[in-house]
């Protein structure tokens, strides 16, 4: 991959395309950048930052605890993910079973932008058919349907 | 008592009368085979009959389910589930849709509605080919009265009957989710008509010619019912639900909006077919997984296989049939594409890459991709859960990742092509024409930071690519309004009125693409910059958010007709206004239901949730008491959400241009109607 491959992916799957709640207290940003792609699990799908079940505010404190303590986002995912599974993940992981749900959306853009790509270039060079003949049958139809028609 | 009884055998004859139906739909659908295996051709000509039958039945058991909503008949089980005596009549009403087995009702209905209209207006100008296609729609009946009539069954008797019912889920007993199911299902339903044709087309050989113009009519109607389905049911979500948004990418949304991302694919490429009869055999493929999508939204919302907000119905015993049903319609129609899918050839070539019909190609390759990562991001999770054990998620912030960019590009595109004449641009003029509203565009996404400070790299991007769609939708309009002018030395008023007027078809498009704008300005502002705050208030104290004001006041208590609700006041000091959000709490229901308030203004919206009571709160308090003095601090949600209002302006803007665009005339009937004299494609 290119350098400007490498640095588009990583515009393209870092940064988060919607805001987070947005805080003035810089923790609890953080906490809330962290929480709002974790799965409230007795919520039926919502992350955990606008969850206001009593399992969410335990994992948002959670969260801020770990920060406070140092640490960083990777770990205090690794946390959750370890004690939970890939489930609290609300967006997959880039391995394992998960790697299915990135690799695929850019392979069908691959696929058919190429295919799309092909269809035209044929089609510029298509040497078309010339038209069907009309039977002597249908072009006394359509004789007749014009002469209807016509005023 | 002999009211009483009369309803029991009203029940009863809707019944028999679904029953006659279904038998009714099996014969429609077995007629042309029948003319064809007895010899008998005149037995189709009882087609349309078959089709009135069918509709006229449904009607008669639909009405009966209605009936008996109306006058409280908890004899009948889906009757006792769904409402009760204190439910106000408009819900009684509209509660046949809703459960599973009323709204699988609602369907089949509105299945038959089409196929009388598709009857009627087709015995004139596709005589030929009409019993086929009832035929196709009578199968589809066939199959969803079977999974009604044998294992959801809204006439299902309950013996004793309870002297109360249940009641109606009471997110559902608001005035957006009663037309949000309708709506959708006209939608869904709507393109099982081109489903049909394009059957029907595939095993008669029907020259595409023939039938592009009637199932563009079709597509486009199913299309803006999907649209206004999909927007009620955002509304919905915002109004009530009550976490600040309209779209969680939810698996139930992600269901509708999969065949209007397809269906929107296939708006555009009929216009390809239509105007330079190529793409045929992709045009049929779009109309076959379209419908096979709003089969599957409509399955997968009620089938309980996904475990979510809207999934209210789960059975999963009825799983098996949906997936026989599905595997089935999918195996036949697809089969037969495959079979039989090129038998018409391309008529013309494309002339240059730099040309509508390249560039609509374009826009399908997105809407395709956009449609199968959304169904890959929606089905996997359950295909893996199923055949592995292994759980994922795939929620919005996959979603937003993957889509944003997609539909970014798509933005693009829809500032460029209408620009782009068919057959062959000239560089140099495009480039002219595309100069000012490119120009415009980046500076409106440079200075988007500096006006609003540190943003997301969509922020500008959007930002940029509705200045330049606006600007060419300028560019395009003024043209043409100057060329008329120049001509006809007309006033620039009526030039406007007779531009816009003459091209419907262009111009409702173009309206309908400034509705897409419009609701663009609205996802960025409410996505980007929205702000919430989660506060303890007592009476009287003061929040600070998003530069509004606004004072907790206490809450009252009321008694409404079937539910108790703790009422909120909330002051905008800004604006002096009240905001009134509530919790309310059903007899039925265990957990209480938030009802938000909003304060609407074009540019912002003001939202509050009453989170949680105070800790110790008093339930004995009298209705009506004001208790500003109790003591105790609410948990209080407060969202800014900036111009949210855009969005639903942009539906309503989206859905008018449809109505100019169907409102033109077809222009070329008269050639069409010469071609009518050949029909079918001659075999090889």
């Amino acid at each position: 991959m290119s350098r400007y491959g490498l640095l588009l992916a990583s515009i393209l799957f870092a940064a988060p395309v919607f805001s987070a709640p947005v805080s003035e207290d810089p923790l609890e940003r953080r906490m809330l950048d962290i929480a709002k792609d974790m799965r409230c699990a007795v919520c039926q799908n919502q992350p955990v930052s606008e969850s206001n079940a009593d399992l969410a505010r335990d994992v948002r404190r959670i969260i801020r605890e770990q920060l406070e303590a140092g640490k960083s986002r990777e770990e205090i995912i690794a946390y959750f993910v370890e004690r939970y599974g890939d489930f609290v993940l609300l967006k997959p992981r880039y391995e394992g079973a998960g790697l299915v749900v990135w690799i695929l959306p850019i392979s069908f853009i691959l696929i058919l932008g190429v295919s799309a790509f092909i269809f035209i270039r044929r089609r510029l060079r298509a040497q078309l058919p010339p038209p069907p003949e009309l039977s002597e049958e249908d072009a006394a139809r359509v004789r007749a349907a014009r002469q209807q028609e016509a005023p | 008592m002999l009211s009483d009884s009369l309803s029991l055998n009203l029940v009863e004859l809707g019944h028999f009368a679904a029953h006659l139906a279904l038998a009714a739909a099996l014969l429609s659908g077995l007629l042309p085979l029948a003319a064809r295996w007895l010899r008998a051709p005149w037995l189709v000509n009882l087609s349309g009959n078959a089709a009135i039958a069918v509709f006229v039945l449904t009607t008669l058991g639909g009405l009966t389910l209605i009936h008996a909503f109306v006058t409280s008949n908890f004899s009948v089980l889906y009757v006792a589930q769904n409402s009760n005596l204190a439910l106000p009549m408009f819900y009684k009403v509209t509660a046949l849709w809703g459960g599973h087995e009323g709204s699988l009702y609602l369907w089949v209905w509105i299945l038959a509605l089409y196929t009388v209209v598709v009857a009627w207006y087709g015995r004139s100008r596709y005589p030929q080919h009409l019993p086929v296609i009832l035929a196709v729609q009578g199968w589809l009946m066939v199959g969803f009265f079977g999974l009604i009539l044998f294992l959801s069954n809204p006439f299902e008797r309950l013996f004793p009957a309870p002297v109360d019912g249940n009641d109606l889920n009471p997110l559902l007993q608001d005035p957006g989710m009663v037309f949000h199911p309708p709506m959708l299902y006209l939608g869904y339903v709507g393109f099982s008509v081109p489903f049909a044709f394009a059957i029907t087309a595939l095993l008669t050989r029907w020259r595409s010619e023939l039938w592009i113009g009637l199932i563009r009519r079709w597509a486009l109607i199913a299309w803006g019912f999907l649209t206004a389905g999909i927007m009620l049911g955002g509304w919905w979500a915002y109004y009530e639900l009550g976490w600040g948004g309209y779209w969680a990418w939810d698996p139930v949304e992600n269901a509708s909006f999969m065949p209007w991302l397809l269906g929107t694919a296939l708006i555009h490429s009929i216009t390809v077919q239509d105007r330079r009869r190529m793409l045929h055999t992709w045009n049929i493929f779009l109309v076959i997984s379209t419908f096979s999508l709003s089969l599957l939204g409509t399955f997968l919302v009620r089938s309980g296989v996904l475990s979510s907000v809207h999934a209210f119905a789960i059975d999963p015993g009825r799983g098996l049939y949906i997936l026989a049903f599905m595997t089935i319609v999918l195996g036949i129609s697809f089969g037969i594409f495959l079979a039989k899918g090129r038998y018409q050839q391309a008529q013309e070539a494309i002339t240059s890459f730099l040309s509508r019909e390249s560039l609509f190609v374009w826009n399908n390759v997105l809407f395709t991709v956009a449609c199968a990562s959304v169904l890959l991001g929606t089905l996997y999770p359950l295909v893996l859960d199923a055949l592995t054990g292994a759980r994922i998620t795939v929620a919005a912030p996959y979603f937003n990742l993957v889509m944003v960019p997609i539909f970014l590009m798509l933005l693009l595109l829809m500032g460029i092509g209408p620009l782009v004449p068919w057959r062959k641009a000239n560089p140099e003029r495009l480039k002219r024409r595309l100069l000012l509203p490119a120009v415009a565009g980046v500076i409106a996404a440079v200075l988007l930071p500096f006006v609003f400070g540190k943003v997301y790299w969509t922020g500008p991007v959007a930002v940029g690519l509705i200045t330049f769609v606006l600007g060419t939708l300028m560019t395009d309009l003024s043209r043409a309004v100057r060329q008329r002018r120049a001509q006809l030395n007309e006033g620039i008023g009526r030039a406007l009125l007779k531009t816009v007027l003459g091209n419907r078809r262009h111009y409702g498009g173009m309206v309908v693409h400034f509705g897409v704008v419009v609701i663009t300005v609205g996802l960025v502002g409410s996505g980007l910059f929205r702000s919430e705050i989660s506060v303890s208030m007592a009476p009287g104290d003061v929040v600070e958010i998003g530069g509004e004001r606004l004072r907790f006041e206490g809450v009252r208590r009321f008694r409404r007709a079937n539910y108790e609700t703790t009422e909120g006041r909330m002051t905008l000091l800004n604006s002096g206004r009240v905001v009134t959000p509530e919790r309310r709490r059903y007899p039925r229901q265990e957990a209480p239901m938030t009802e938000v308030g909003i304060d609407s203004t074009p540019l912002r919206d003001v939202y509050v949730v009453l989170i949680e009571p105070p800790a110790g709160d008093t339930k004995n308090i009298p209705a009506g008491t004001p208790s500003a003095t109790e003591g105790g601090k609410w948990a209080i949600q407060v969202y800014v959400n900036p111009l949210v209002q855009f969005i639903w302006f942009g539906g309503v803007i989206i859905l008018s241009g449809l109505g100019l665009s169907l409102s033109g005339r077809r222009k070329r009937a008269r050639e069409a109607k010469a071609l009518a004299a050949t029909t079918s494609v001659p075999a090889k």
